[in-house]
């Protein structure tokens, strides 16, 4: 088992689902691609993950449940995910019970408890209207008050999970003024309603996850008693934002589960395959390309394992670290599964062969996570609005502030350190200007200097992170020198120049995760990772984009890390900065790699 | 958002209340300071003329949305210096109601006041703790007040 016991479930249900390459194993890729292929719910394999009492890790501990660190529940969804996103999508809209115990009464949590444990309930999220996608306060589905509850009218779609679930997660209009007060939640249970008061609408035929319940459901004059309704009247939007904040963090594993299989099933056929006399692994450029994909996903790790824990250090800041790992991860991934697609050539297209065709399943099923919980678009617009207060905080940071700053940090990014139970009632829609990863930046910085005098550091890569992180952090001083000068408006019209800021501040963000990262877990994770070769390379790829520098990594690095990648194959473990020891179909002794030369670049 | 430059002026001056800086406001009551601060800011960040504001419509007239509110009162917790809910301005959706909650439930004296500082009540002071790689842009005191209009 890994040292670091937050990710003993994810291995435990790694090991008893067993090596997806074996058709035999749960949820092998042979039997995910025949569900597929047949468009076929996966009732099996979800009944399957019930029966192993994977959702008893979605009930906090207070209500009988086994979830105590939304990082331990990352590793275990991203398990999950390099098997199969239809099925960790459909099982995962159990995020969903966040709502609950974010606003709950005591008696709906002990409800939900019971629904989820005893009948292996699930629930859906019915918030999309077809006129209505991101503008929640658009939404046209009517609650309209009556003695005893409300009479729901009005149809959500598309909605995962709408019709094999035993309670819709409902957001409708308590107010026809409009506004943001104008919006209820409704936590439906379909077994105490009038089945004539609903319907749900048919199946959608979609590009990916094309197994899901992907459908609608549509209310007539549907009664619900009043105890349905989650939190007060006219909280429906706060809380459905503070739900996304949870879910948005989440989706990142199932980025990682994808983008563990994309690159695992691309190098397998690079070390099988032979060209011009040599393994493909072995020309240059489909190298380096398994490497750089190795290394982003070391990036989106940091990323997500930070803002996974800050829901339990910092959840005042749960508006922007969601955002941060919601903008990055999903589009970073969608770029590393298009990048090794090149490797496979043609392959890449064919739904049969290397590992029943998983791969094109990976790029057509993981299209869909950057769509989720509030787009891509929606998560850099969100972003763009509390930019100016972050620069403003950044400016005005004190020695008290800093000493709290400091802290945190440690509590965020030192994997050994003890999380504080997440505190989902203090989730906020804003972050008071507080983003503690790259506003602490400097105090990592403070750190690699002082790492001069440690003989366990190799001097020449301690200086390029210094150079490195130094970099950052000009940029980061002349983004906010920047927003400070110019003019802000409010909007939907934001300007693609605003857009392009926010991109750049979660980059500036990623860069900052990865340095604490090592400086916080240097010793703990050790290695390859306490080498820091890694991070030098990952600084200077998210870098690039605005500050070209070649010539800073030595090549010897870049093999470095391929050796790295080799190994975890070989071993069998999660390309991660925490590498799991996934399902073992037989001995690491009797797996043999394709030689593979040091091919030291000049 | 605009990038525009900072130069730019609002094109309208309030004639009613003399803005003689951002933090420098002489009001007849507190009340009525705030609602000239909500009405500059949102004359300003929304493009509009602020003669055309009217402090009893709600502020999703006037193209405010959701999201955008969240943010303002981000703006208003740094002009008054004390934390103020995420969601006042859904919850009092006008600028007079939002202004009267703000007189009756905090303490706003220090930002409203005829002689007010130009130091915005925080935290703790603005000087920035140097550390050994200290930011630029670290300490800059009441610029950013000079060029957000706040």
């Amino acid at each position: 088992m890994h040292q670091l016991k937050q990710y003993w479930v994810a291995e435990a249900l790694e090991k008893d689902l067993g090596d997806p390459t074996q058709p035999e194993s749960v949820m092998s890729f042979k039997s995910v691609m025949e569900l597929d292929e047949r468009e076929e719910f996966p009732e099996k394999d979800v009944e399957w993950l019930y029966n192993w009492n994977l959702h008893h890790y979605h009930i906090p501990v207070e209500y009988g449940g086994e979830l105590k660190s939304y990082e331990e529940f990352v590793a275990f969804v991203r398990v999950l995910s390099r098997r199969d996103l239809t099925t960790s999508i459909t099982f995962s809209t159990l995020f969903w019970s966040g709502l609950v115990w974010m606003a709950g009464t005591h008696e709906q949590k002990q409800k939900l408890a019971k629904f989820i444990k005893d009948k292996h309930g699930a629930m859906c999220l019915a918030y999309s209207e077809r006129a209505h996608g991101s503008d929640l306060v658009g939404s046209d589905v009517q609650a309209t008050k009556v003695p005893g509850g409300y009479l729901l009218n009005g149809e959500k779609w598309p909605i995962n999970r709408a019709t094999i679930s035993g309670i819709s997660v409902v957001l409708a209009k308590t107010d026809d003024s409009g506004g943001a007060r104008s919006l209820s939640l409704f936590v439906v249970d379909k077994s105490e309603i009038d089945p004539a008061g609903y319907s749900n609408l048919p199946k959608i035929k979609t590009l990916g996850i094309r197994g899901s319940d992907m459908s609608g459901i549509r209310f007539d004059n549907c009664f619900v008693p009043e105890e349905m309704r989650l939190g007060q009247e006219g909280a429906g939007l706060e809380l459905g934002l503070k739900g996304f904040h949870l879910t948005r963090t989440l989706c990142a594993a199932f980025s990682l589960g994808s983008a563990d299989t994309a690159l695992r099933t691309v190098l397998k056929f690079a070390l099988g395959r032979k060209l011009y006399g040599k393994t493909v692994f072995d020309i240059p450029h489909p190298r380096t390309t398994l490497v750089e994909a190795f290394l982003d996903i070391l990036v989106c790790d940091c990323v997500t394992i930070a803002g996974a824990r800050s829901f339990h250090v910092a959840p005042e800041q749960s508006s922007v670290s969601s955002i941060f790992v919601k903008y990055f991860v999903p589009t970073a991934v969608e770029k590393v599964v298009q990048n090794l697609s090149v490797i496979l050539g043609a392959r890449f297209y064919l739904r049969e062969g290397h590992d029943e065709g998983i791969f094109q399943k990976v790029v057509r099923d993981n299209a869909i996570i950057s769509v989720f919980d509030g787009s891509t678009v929606v998560n850099l617009h969100a972003l763009i609005l509390q930019l100016r207060q972050m620069a403003k905080y950044r400016a005005k940071r004190n020695a008290a502030t800093y000493e709290k700053l400091r802290s945190r940090l440690e509590s965020r990014f030192s994997l050994e350190a003890p999380l504080p139970p997440c505190e989902r009632a203090k989730f906020e829609l804003f972050s008071r200007g507080c983003d503690d990863v790259l506003q602490g930046l400097e105090i990592s910085l403070e750190h690699l200097y002082g790492l001069k005098t440690d003989a366990s550091v190799d001097a020449e890569v301690l200086q390029k992170l210094i150079t490195l992180t130094s970099t950052v952090l000009e940029e980061l001083d002349a983004q906010d020198e920047f927003l400070a000068s110019s003019g802000f408006e409010y909007g939907h019209d934001q300007s693609p120049e605003s857009f392009e800021l926010a991109k750049k501040y979660c980059t500036l963000h990623a860069a900052a995760a990865c340095v604490h990262m090592w400086v916080y877990n240097r010793k703990i994770l050790g290695g390859f990772f306490a080498k820091g070769e890694w991070l030098a390379i990952c600084l200077n790829r998210l870098l690039m984009t605005f500050r070209p520098s070649s010539g800073i990594i030595p090549s010897i690095y870049i093999e470095n890390v391929a050796q790295e990648l080799l190994k975890l194959d070989r071993e069998n473990k999660m390309f991660s900065i925490v590498p799991l020891q996934l399902a073992q179909a037989q001995s690491p002794e009797e797996k043999t790699h394709a030689a593979s030369e040091l091919q030291l670049q000049a | 958002m605009q990038l525009q430059n900072s130069s730019s002026k609002p094109s309208e001056d309030l004639s009613k209340n003399h803005l003689q800086d951002d933090n420098m406001i002489v009001e007849n009551s507190p009340a009525e300071a705030i609602q000239t601060w909500l009405v500059t800011k949102l004359s300003k960040q929304l493009s509009l003329n602020a003669k055309t504001i009217d402090v009893r419509e709600p502020l999703t007239r006037y193209g405010l949305d959701s999201i955008d509110a969240v943010t303002l009162v981000g703006d208003l917790e740094d002009w008054l210096g004390c934390e103020l809910p995420s969601t006042l301005l859904w919850d009092y959706p006008t600028i007079e109601k939002s202004a009267e909650y703000l007189v009756k439930e905090f303490d706003v004296s220090a930002a409203v006041s005829p002689v007010a500082s130009s130091n915005v009540k925080d935290a703790g002071s603005d000087k920035t703790e140097k550390v050994e790689a200290s930011s630029k842009s670290s300490g800059w005191g009441g610029l950013w007040n000079r060029i957000s209009g706040s």
